[in-house]
């Protein structure tokens, strides 16, 4: 399912623009959409999500218009959305929260909501701990509920903002992995600020800052925006003030910087092969 | 209608403050009932607290509870984007919060006209047409208070707003009852000596009202970009 | 202590929804006896003038306050800041105590706009400017007592049962302690424990009304009803006080039971 987003503009009364005139064309599998916190990815995924209404713009979910009422509910029954910030019944076991989701997303026959429950609890891998109440649940396994929440009623769009904030490495594995399994025939948005989940995940992305799209392409696109700017130096002295320093690592002989800049941040820098966070962090300096 | 599990679902949601809190509400002024049966109080006041738990305490239950449903809901933003729709949800919500209630009501409303209880009050307006005595204040409150929650994003300001209108028309009885427009919206105008002649068109003016706020309400509710941007507290 | 004060009251004078409950009481005050308080703002009896005004407001309006405020303490662990200021330096006592006065002075706030408003447009109408002294004594001896006492059980109850159903007990309370007659049943109307402060708005402001503070002919618990004077009003700002106080203390004991 293809995603067509034009000239979309969101102000927020008394807060300004949170979208500027957004133009962006989202295709089927896992798409990354990369950005400052405040750069206005929340506010896109939550009018695609039939939340907010934009002020200005298109916006096309598959055959539905996202910005008319009739299509942000079609497009409500063909999605499957993971807010940012998760809040859970924490008296209801895992098993009861999603049989209650499944409900209110209409799957109303008993042995077939049990089933589909029973799946994605498996899926996520929470079978073990399913009638144990969500109160005592940590931070990733309740993500991972909520994983198994959007997934319910199989939808074809996937929508999850934000989702490795806040999980341990491992877990933050395991969840790409499973978002990467999905995508198959659905679309699957995610949204983050974590360079390394896009990395690992999606082939294509898009870039916002300040309710801008100021990137999109695919992860190799953006690594080499860093092209030519990545550098490694190593000095006793004072770290280099020129460019943006991604790393410092002890190193026998002081410290070990590497740098993304214009120019070299010293003589005896050497030039380095870029990742995505190198071409993330050029494309930042450009902007 | 939606299946049996969803409602048993938004009982538990309702959770035990909802549940506890009509019963409580009647409890009190039926033990003043009871007391003043030992200390030889007449019939006319014992069926005055009586009538008085009905019409005054099972509303202000409603009306608390249907003005604590919108706001503090964890899960709301994931609700809201669900195909059932979330006014739907909190609607089904105010339908177990005010049906409960109103089993309350009948708990106690049952058995006084079994026991003849009932008749003792001069203004009962028999068995049926009488269940009017707690029906129309509760759903005038309730209306009030689901649309107060609506309007305020929480239920600290929405419940102090029932609060204060039901302590309101109780501390000045009089004067709300001296002027027609006010005495069509009197909740008490059986227990507290309304015109007797205005009853039934206070009674009717109290649902119609609860219908026009509770559309209000409603109206409200659609616009979900106020429900995600958090609630006034 | 002060800054949790400040800024707790900078939350609640916020919430627009608190000035819109009061706004809509006061205009159906208004509406209901236009013509009353058309005589009011004529009537030369300041002091009788003001205690009036004071009286209506006191029976009702801590009510509305009761609650909005019942959710103040518990709202803190409900957004998950209580273990980031249980972190902080600031002692326990002082953070409850700066909650308390903050939540407290900002329901004061718009009290006292009502009030205030009320007598300067009286001042004017009536040609009495010596209305807003009376208004700010009746302001001290009434309306801070009754507003203090019910903040201390509005932060207190809630710690121990459900907000919403503290709402629903507290208004009840509200009706039985100050708005049923004492010849009626076994209640604290008009005693020297009902925070609707007749006492002190009889013998201290001077509202001559009504005669509501002293001894009820015939009623029960009339030892809280003693002969009305200026020292049984200011022992009844003092006991309202106190039993604030012992509210507070509970609420400070079940917070540390719970924390540690």
């Amino acid at each position: 399912m293809r995603i067509e987003i034009s000239g979309l503009t969101k102000v927020y009364k008394g807060k300004g623009r949170a979208l500027d005139d957004l133009d962006l064309v989202v295709p089927t599998g896992m798409f990354g959409l990369l950005g400052a916190n405040g750069a206005g990815k929340t506010t896109l995924m939550r009018i695609l999500a039939g939340l907010l209404r934009p002020t200005a713009g298109t916006v096309r979910v598959g055959e539905h218009d996202g910005t008319a009422r009739a299509g942000r509910l079609a497009v409500q029954q063909i999605l499957g959305y993971l807010p940012q910030d998760l809040g859970v019944y924490p008296d209801l076991t895992a098993r009861e929260f999603l049989d209650y989701i499944a409900l209110l997303k209409g799957i109303d026959d008993r042995a077939a909501r049990r089933r589909r429950v029973g799946e994605l609890l498996e899926v996520v891998a929470l079978t073990g701990d399913a009638d144990r109440r969500l109160r005592g649940y940590s931070g990733g396994m309740r993500r991972r509920v909520g994983i198994a929440q959007a997934l319910l009623a199989d939808p074809r769009l996937l929508i999850v903002d934000e989702p490795t904030a806040g999980l341990d490495p491992e877990e933050r594995i395991r969840f790409r992995t499973l978002l990467s399994q999905l995508a198959g025939q659905r679309t699957v948005l995610l949204s983050t600020h974590i360079v390394d989940d896009v990395a690992q995940t999606c082939r294509e992305l898009a870039v916002l800052a300040s309710g801008r799209l100021v990137f999109r392409g695919t992860v190799g696109d953006l690594t080499r925006q860093a092209d030519g700017r990545v550098w490694t130096v190593v000095t006793a002295g004072p770290a280099p003030t020129t460019g943006t320093v991604v790393s410092a690592l002890p190193h026998d002989d002081g410290m070990r910087y590497r740098v993304v800049g214009d120019s070299p941040p010293a003589f005896d820098a050497s030039p380095a092969a870029p990742n995505l966070e190198d071409g993330y962090l050029a494309l930042a300096q450009k902007a | 209608m939606r299946p049996l599990p969803l409602w048993r679902h938004e009982a538990r949601r309702a959770g035990w403050t909802a549940l506890l809190t009509p019963p409580l509400a009647v409890a009190a002024p039926i033990l003043i009932a009871f007391v003043d049966a030992g200390a030889n109080a007449s019939d006319h006041e014992i069926a005055q607290n009586l009538f008085g738990a009905l019409e005054m305490g099972v509303p202000l239950a409603a009306g608390i509870g249907a003005a604590s449903l919108v706001g503090r809901d964890p899960a709301a933003e994931l609700l809201l984007t669900t195909p059932a729709g979330y006014r739907t949800i909190l609607l089904r919500r105010l339908a177990v919060t005010v049906g409960w209630t109103a089993l309350v009501a009948l708990l106690l409303a049952v058995p006084m006209i079994a026991t003849g209880w009932w008749a003792k009050w001069p203004a009962n307006h028999g068995a049926l047409p009488g269940q009017l005595i707690w029906l129309a204040p509760t759903l005038g409150l309730a209306a009030l208070g689901f649309l107060a929650g609506a309007a305020f994003r929480g239920p600290a300001a929405a419940g102090g707003l029932v609060a204060i209108f039901w302590i309101f028309q109780q501390m000045f009885a009089d004067r709300v009852q001296e002027q027609g427009w006010s005495r069509q919206l009197y909740l008490f105008a059986t227990t507290r000596g309304a015109v007797p002649a205005d009853w039934t068109a206070n009674r009717i003016t109290l649902i119609a009202v609860s219908i026009v706020l509770g559309a209000l309400a409603w109206l409200l509710l659609g616009r979900t970009e106020r429900l995600i941007q958090g609630v006034t507290e | 202590m002060i800054a949790t004060a400040r800024y707790e009251m900078a939350m609640m004078l916020r919430k627009r929804s608190m000035w819109i409950t009061n706004a809509v009481i006061v205009l159906l005050l208004v509406l209901l006896n236009v013509s009353g308080w058309g005589d009011a703002l004529r009537d030369p009896d300041a002091r009788n003038t003001v205690a009036s005004t004071v009286f209506l407001m006191n029976l009702m309006l801590p009510v509305g306050y009761g609650s909005l405020l019942a959710d103040r303490l518990i709202r803190d662990s409900r957004l998950g800041v209580a273990p980031i200021l249980d972190a902080t330096p600031a002692s326990p006592t002082g953070r409850l105590a700066g909650k308390y006065l903050g939540t407290c002075a900002a329901a004061a706030v718009p009290l006292a706009v009502i009030l205030f408003g009320f007598a300067a447009v009286y001042s004017v109408t009536a040609g009495r400017p010596v209305a807003l002294a009376w208004a700010a004594l009746a302001y001290a001896v009434v309306v801070l007592p009754a507003v203090l006492f019910v903040g201390a059980f509005a932060l207190t109850v809630p710690l121990v049962m459900p907000a919403p159903l503290f709402r629903v007990l507290f208004v009840g309370y509200w009706f039985w302690g100050n708005g049923i007659s004492p010849a009626v049943m076994p209640t604290t109307t008009q005693s020297v424990l009902s925070p609707a402060g007749v006492y002190s708005n009889q013998e201290l402001v001077g509202l001559r009304d009504f005669t509501l503070a002293g001894p009820v002919p015939g009623a029960t618990l009339n030892f809280l009803r003693p002969e009305a004077t200026p020292a049984t009003a200011w022992l009844s700002v003092g006991v309202l006080l106190a039993v604030a106080a012992l509210a507070l203390g509970v609420a400070q004991t079940l917070r540390t039971r719970t924390t540690r």
